[in-house]
């Protein structure tokens, strides 16, 4: 899996399947194409499905503007999908035609970035945590701090996500809570946090299976994670690691489903963004990726109580406590750059 | 003269193969002795030993009296001319010829003037700052000699010196080299496959077969007294004839060969009855006119004329299925009918001093 | 009519590739070198003619920064490629007696070549890992008390890892020119009267510099413009350029300021391959 993550992310360009009559390309994340629910679509649908995996958001607009008319289907975050509206790279979305439209969380579709001019350009599928994430037997007392990522105590066994994301990390830890909305001199800071967090850094994880082999390895016991992902993944591999909500509070996102400007399977990718609606693709989501389903009916039905409660479905606060991604629009290259700076120093 | 290179019974094993075997023999200071031999015999071996290049599996050389038997080459007093000359490409011809002087700490003055002097030597002066891929074939083999000379070693090693170079030149360069080894008087020691080289050159030769000398002895020696039919044979055209001791006396023999008896001197007592090879040179055979009578007639008939511009080669059968090859040189006018034609009878003579006998079984 | 037919043929087996490297080659250049001074607007980047993009690659330090680490993980990679194919390559073209042995070896350091970049890289990682084979080994020997980690996700791991995968590139040239030298050379320079390590400094080092030059140019821009190594071993501190080119093509769709860094770096790989190009000539035996 590691591998062909890897592979996903180097040879792009190269993965460019051939289309079929009924045939459609999702440029997506792992998991979210997963045989377990997708043979099942497949074989009733009579569409087949391409499947290319994605290791960051920022995939997304790269692979779609090399163009050639690749893909049909792509599930960004909610901090990216604006980026493909205002690239000209979706359609706006038939929501009569999707069934369970109406059964999303109102809270979702309300969500800056997948409307524009009344609307709708991506259909809420998933949501979770950038929880952080510890392994067990390195700590005595729980962290719960994101403190600890910057502790001499850890040093040499500390990763964060190679993304963007990093500078909300280092300017919730500032104190700067606005993170979607930080001036350049709270910009500037986080850098400097980041700098000085550098030296104590193992390594940037950029993909999640990379993530799964440094904690694997031994290489590192706390970073940040894309809740309920590399913890199963790792507690597959049998090693016990424990998610957590920092005092200074966590991101959260949403992926939504949009249709590629012109796609001609049109049918198809209608057919598969119902099923991913359904319980099928909801439940199915949830069980390969541990990921919290966006529509409340179809998950309510397909879940057992346990993970039901376990992904907080029906739990406002849990939700409210997150600060959900935003599009950062042209403030993303000021975020971008500072974190290229750290890379660089 | 005292012995500048000692060679005491020298070996070269290369696993079970003898390239040089039990070798001993000596070189007078200032004498140009070559190593003549058909390809494999051991000559390059043998020289690339004294040159320090291979270590002997056996044997002892000793260079103006001393054991340098383990000495390498950077420290012995011989230089070498190699086979494809081996001038440092990234050198002008100057560095080249300055190179051996590098570690003799001249000074500067002392080895300019050496290199120029080595330059004039070879007539190539001029080319002091070309590169060795500018000049000529013959050029470089000039500064191959001058950057070895000029360390002014006491012997100097010639590896096929002209080999590479065309038939005119070579011939040229005989003489030249000849020429250079009378006015350095160093030392010559040459290896060398061409029998031509190794007699115009050479005080003496020494003579090489599977990795042992031989004989050896000066150019005229082993011309008129080759010991072996090998080195009759490597020196110059022989004819070979297979017969039999008729009578034997001291100091000559009667030989029935070829349907007659013939009249021969010999070193060693022959016992009548015995088996042996005969060899005389094709250019020692006298063809005899009609009427005319000389020593040891042999009747023939010839087989092949063959024309070479200097003379005539005439293949002469003769009884008892053999052939003998006679060199006549042609009378200033040449007339048409005077060449002898195929077919025609013919009378030889030889002089029975001019007759080599050696033993059958090692023909 | 045959003869234009002729024409027509000779034209198209010169003209088909040489259309092929103009579309294929210059083309894909002039058309970065044109977004090269576009500019970056949101949501991507307009067409312009300023030289913006140039002058951040002197003036913003992260650039600067990763441009002369490249600069120096690239050298110090050719470096030790040179320190440790130069002998390899020297003992197989003029040491190994056995020619069977000689093509094994030889093989032996080509045959990496057919396995996967990635895996010979993640073989590594394996190695240097905090568990990995360099640690336990050196635990196992007493060495170390506990496992370090300093072998693994730094500047030291990515030389290492990149050493290792690109030496074939060293040893090829290498091995090609040495083998290239008369064998009579070294003799006659024993002959004039020179030891063995003089003469190699001044005989067999100088003939092989054309191969030296060859192998250092291609381990100097193969390592110039890898960003897998970084990506995989490397670590907070190993950016390389290339990965920052790739950065800006794809997270920042920034493509003028990748795009002008992708013309500095081929600036410098031209740079260095006239320059190897001068050192071969400057010690190639010419023939005549």
């Amino acid at each position: 899996m590691k591998l062909r993550l890897t592979m996903s992310a180097i040879l792009a360009l190269a993965a460019a399947p051939a289309v079929a009559e009924g045939t459609i390309n999702v440029l997506t994340w792992e998991g979210y194409a997963d045989s377990s629910f997708i043979d099942k679509f497949v074989e009733e649908s009579g569409c087949e499905v391409n499947a290319t995996y994605v290791g960051s958001n920022d995939d997304f607009a790269p692979k779609l503007m090399a163009g050639g008319g690749v893909y049909d289907l792509i599930a960004p975050s909610i901090d990216t999908t604006q980026l493909m509206i205002d690239l000209g790279q979706v359609e706006p979305l038939d929501t009569a035609a999707i069934e369970g439209w109406n059964d999303i969380y109102p809270k979702f579709l309300a969500l800056d970035g997948i409307q524009q001019d009344g609307k709708y350009y991506g259909m809420p599928y998933s949501w979770g945590a950038i929880a952080f994430m510890y392994r067990d037997d390195a700590f005595d007392t729980p962290p719960t701090s994101l403190a600890a990522l910057w502790s001499e105590a850890n040093s040499g066994k500390i990763s964060l996500w190679d993304d963007k994301s990093s500078i909300y990390v280092a300017a919730r830890l500032n104190g700067d809570m606005d993170i979607y909305n930080l001036s350049d001199a709270q910009i500037e800071a986080a850098k400097q946090k980041l700098i000085e967090q550098k030296p104590l850094v193992r390594k940037y994880w950029s993909t999640a299976g990379e993530l799964v082999d440094l904690y694997k390895a031994g290489e590192v016991v706390i970073s940040n994670t894309w809740a309920g992902y590399q913890s199963s993944l790792l507690a597959d591999e049998g090693i016990k690691v424990t998610e957590f909500i920092p005092e200074e509070g966590a991101e959260g996102w949403m992926d939504a489903w949009m249709v590629v400007k012109g796609t001609p399977n049109k049918e198809c990718a209608y057919k598969f963004l119902n099923m991913q609606l359904s319980e099928q693709g909801q439940c199915g989501v949830a069980n390969v990726n541990g990921y919290s389903a966006t529509n409340g009916v179809a998950a309510k039905s397909c879940m057992t109580p346990e993970q039901y409660a376990a992904l907080h479905q029906d739990d406002p606060d849990y939700l409210d406590s997150l600060l959900i991604w935003q599009p950062l629009g042209e403030r993303f290259e000021a975020y971008l750059n500072a974190w290229n700076a750290v890379k660089a120093q | 003269m005292a012995s500048i290179i000692e060679l005491d019974k020298l070996s070269k094993h290369y696993a079970s193969i003898a390239a040089v075997d039990d070798v001993s023999f000596s070189v007078e200071d200032g004498e140009f002795v070559t190593l003549l031999g058909p390809s494999g015999c051991g000559k390059s071996t043998l020289l690339r030993m004294i040159g320090g290049f291979e270590e002997p599996s056996g044997g002892v050389i000793r260079l103006a009296g001393q054991d340098v038997t383990w000495t390498p080459p950077y420290r012995r007093d011989v230089n070498m001319v190699f086979q494809d000359y081996a001038l440092f490409p990234h050198m002008t011809i100057g560095e080249n010829i300055a190179y051996g002087l590098k570690l003799m700490k001249l000074g500067r003055t002392e080895t300019a003037q050496r290199v120029t002097d080595a330059l004039e030597l070879v007539g190539l002066h001029d080319k002091i700052d070309q590169r060795p891929h500018q000049l000529s074939g013959g050029q470089r083999q000039r500064i191959a000699l001058a950057r070895a000379i000029v360390r002014q070693p006491k012997v100097l090693l010639l590896d096929e010196p002209l080999s590479a170079l065309d038939a005119k030149l070579r011939e040229q360069m005989q003489l030249e080299l000849k020429h250079l080894h009378e006015k350095v008087g160093i030392t010559f020691i040459m290896v060398t496959h061409d029998q031509t080289e190794a007699l115009v050159m050479s005080d003496r030769v020494v003579v090489m077969e599977k990795g042992r000398v031989a004989q050896e002895g000066s150019p005229h020696l082993l011309y008129d007294h080759p010991r072996t039919p090998y080195v009759a044979n490597f020196i110059g055209t022989t004819n070979f004839l297979d017969g039999q001791i008729a009578r034997a006396a001291e100091g000559t023999a009667r030989i029935s060969v070829a349907g007659v008896e013939l009249e021969a001197v010999t070193d060693s007592p022959r016992r009548a009855g015995e088996a042996i090879t005969l060899g005389f040179r094709p250019e020692k055979v006298r063809l005899l006119s009609e009427g005319e009578s000389g020593e040891n007639e042999i009747p023939g008939e010839i087989a092949e004329v063959v024309y070479y511009g200097l003379g005539l080669r005439l293949a002469v059968a003769v009884a008892g299925g053999g052939r003998v090859y006679v060199d006549s040189l042609l009378p200033d006018r040449l007339a048409d009918t005077a060449v002898p034609a195929v077919g025609q009878p013919v009378r030889m003579a030889l002089s029975p001093g001019n007759i080599f006998l050696f033993d059958a079984e090692v023909a | 009519m045959t003869l234009l037919r002729e024409r027509l043929g000779g034209a198209a087996v010169l003209g088909i590739p040489l259309i092929w490297i103009a579309v294929f080659m210059l083309l894909p250049y002039a058309i970065i070198a044109t977004y090269s001074f576009w500019i970056k607007q949101y949501p991507t980047f307009v067409p312009a003619f300023q030289f913006g993009n140039y002058l951040n690659l002197f003036t913003d330090p992260q650039y600067s920064k990763v441009l002369i680490r490249t600069l120096k993980v690239s050298l110090l990679v050719s470096f030790f490629a040179f320190l440790l194919g130069y002998p390899f390559a020297y003992f197989l073209a003029f040491r190994c007696r056995s020619q069977a042995l000689r093509t094994w070896l030889y093989m032996a350091v080509i045959a990496p070549l057919w396995v996967s970049y990635l895996l010979r890289a993640y073989v590594w990682k394996t190695i240097l890992g905090t568990e990995g084979i360099l640690n336990s080994f050196l635990m196992s020997v007493g060495i170390l008390s506990e496992p370090s980690d300093i072998f693994l996700y730094n500047q030291f791991a990515m030389v290492v890892t990149l050493t290792y995968i690109f030496i074939p590139f060293m040893v090829m040239p290498v091995y090609t020119s040495l083998e290239k030298i008369p064998r009579n050379l070294v003799e006659a320079s024993a002959d004039l009267g020179m030891r063995p390590i003089p003469t190699f400094l001044r005989i067999t080092l100088p003939l092989s510099m054309p191969g030296v030059a060859a192998g250092f140019t291609m381990t100097f821009c193969l390592t110039f413009g890898d960003f897998v190594a970084p990506f995989l071993v490397g670590g907070p501190d190993g950016n390389l350029v290339a990965s920052v080119i790739v950065t800006q093509f794809g997270t920042a769709l920034n493509w003028p300021m990748g795009s002008a860094l992708a013309i500095f770096v081929l600036v410098i790989v031209l740079a260095v391959l006239s320059l190897s190009d001068r050192v071969e000539r400057a010690f190639s035996p010419k023939e005549a």
